[in-house]
């Protein structure tokens, strides 16, 4: 009987924390991945700093607190400033980060079409050489021969 | 065509001058650390252990020790107590410590200072704007101002446990003091 209150006591306390999350929970490696060491300019994936490790162990902590990511994002954000974040965020003035490059690059495109279709439209039909009579005449023998 | 030709030219143009422009820009704000005698960069920030923010400039009239630190960095945590124990001695004189918090989390400082039993003002500088313009290679850092508002001293580039930095701490504090 002790074993079974003690087997539901363990039960509670180690699946008690991950039951409470009305969402899915976000992951330390989902995160880490977008997150910058400020001390190492790296990604925390990429860094062992204490710095870095530090804000593993504070992300790892509000996810057992049910935060989700966008949440300990903000949270990182309103302490370390926007340059927290390996990617600017996709919204105001920051939304140029992600288009300008799109841009650019179907420019690129277009004006790459562009100069072939000239380039295209430019060349002028091969002339047509016509044979010497002399020579028109030969082949017609050679031919005539191979039949 | 002709014009669409003209326009190209002209987009290119401006694209390698802003790259230009912004490799100038880059190469003449790069952070350089500010130059003992000169005036201490101003600065405000929120205080780490209560609400509100603290500016450089209202500490004028009193020498100013400035220390950069992090609760995740070690040398640190050696250095707190003799902070403390050199703010509590050298209070009565007027100068002011502040702490600066570089690049830490808010509450991991907050319990730090807790932990080491901090009394003097602290302020967070999440983002290392500040300590970028101070020239902060690494913390601990300490600097010192005078009641002008200008550097003096060494910039102290380790922990006051280490007798090398003990020096140059004391050194600083007694020319912040103008004695």
């Amino acid at each position: 009987m002790l074993r079974l209150v003690a087997v539901g006591v363990a039960a509670l306390v180690f699946a008690g924390p991950a039951a409470a999350c009305a969402h899915p929970r976000t992951s330390l490696t989902y995160l880490e991945g977008q997150i910058m060491c400020p001390t190492c300019h790296t990604t925390l994936d990429q860094s062992d700093s204490d710095a870095a490790r530090q804000i593993e162990a504070y992300i790892q902590k509000r996810i057992d607190a049910c935060a989700t990511a966008g949440q300990i994002k903000s949270e990182l954000v309103a302490n370390f400033g926007a340059g927290i974040l390996a990617a600017p965020p996709h919204k105001g003035f920051d939304l140029l980060a992600w288009w300008l490059p799109l841009g650019g690059v179907i420019g690129g495109a277009g004006l790459l079409a562009l100069g072939v279709w000239r380039w295209s439209r430019r060349r002028e039909p091969e002339p047509v050489v016509a044979l010497d009579p002399e020579t028109e005449k030969r082949i017609d023998e050679l031919l005539a021969d191979l039949d | 065509m002709r014009l669409l030709k003209l326009g190209g030219q002209a987009v290119a143009l401006a694209a390698v001058a802003g790259m230009l422009g912004l490799l100038v820009w880059r190469l003449t704000h790069q952070a350089h650390p500010p130059k003992i005698g000169g005036p201490a960069p101003n600065f405000t920030l929120r205080r780490l252990e209560g609400p509100g923010t603290l500016a450089l400039a209202s500490l004028r009239g009193h020498p100013v020790v400035l220390n950069f630190w992090a609760s995740w960095c070690v040398p640190c945590k050696g250095e707190a107590a003799k902070l403390q124990q050199e703010w509590t001695q050298y209070r009565k004189q007027g100068v002011v410590f502040l702490g600066i918090d570089y690049h830490d989390v808010g509450s991991d400082a907050r319990t730090f200072l807790s932990h080491h039993g901090i009394t003097y003002p602290t302020v967070q500088d999440g983002s290392g704007k500040i300590g970028d313009r101070y020239g902060i290679t690494g913390v601990p850092e300490t600097y010192f101002v005078d009641r002008r508002g200008r550097l003096v001293g060494v910039h102290v580039l380790g922990p006051i446990t280490e007798s090398k930095f003990a020096q140059q701490f004391h050194a600083g504090l007694r020319a912040a003091l103008g004695s």
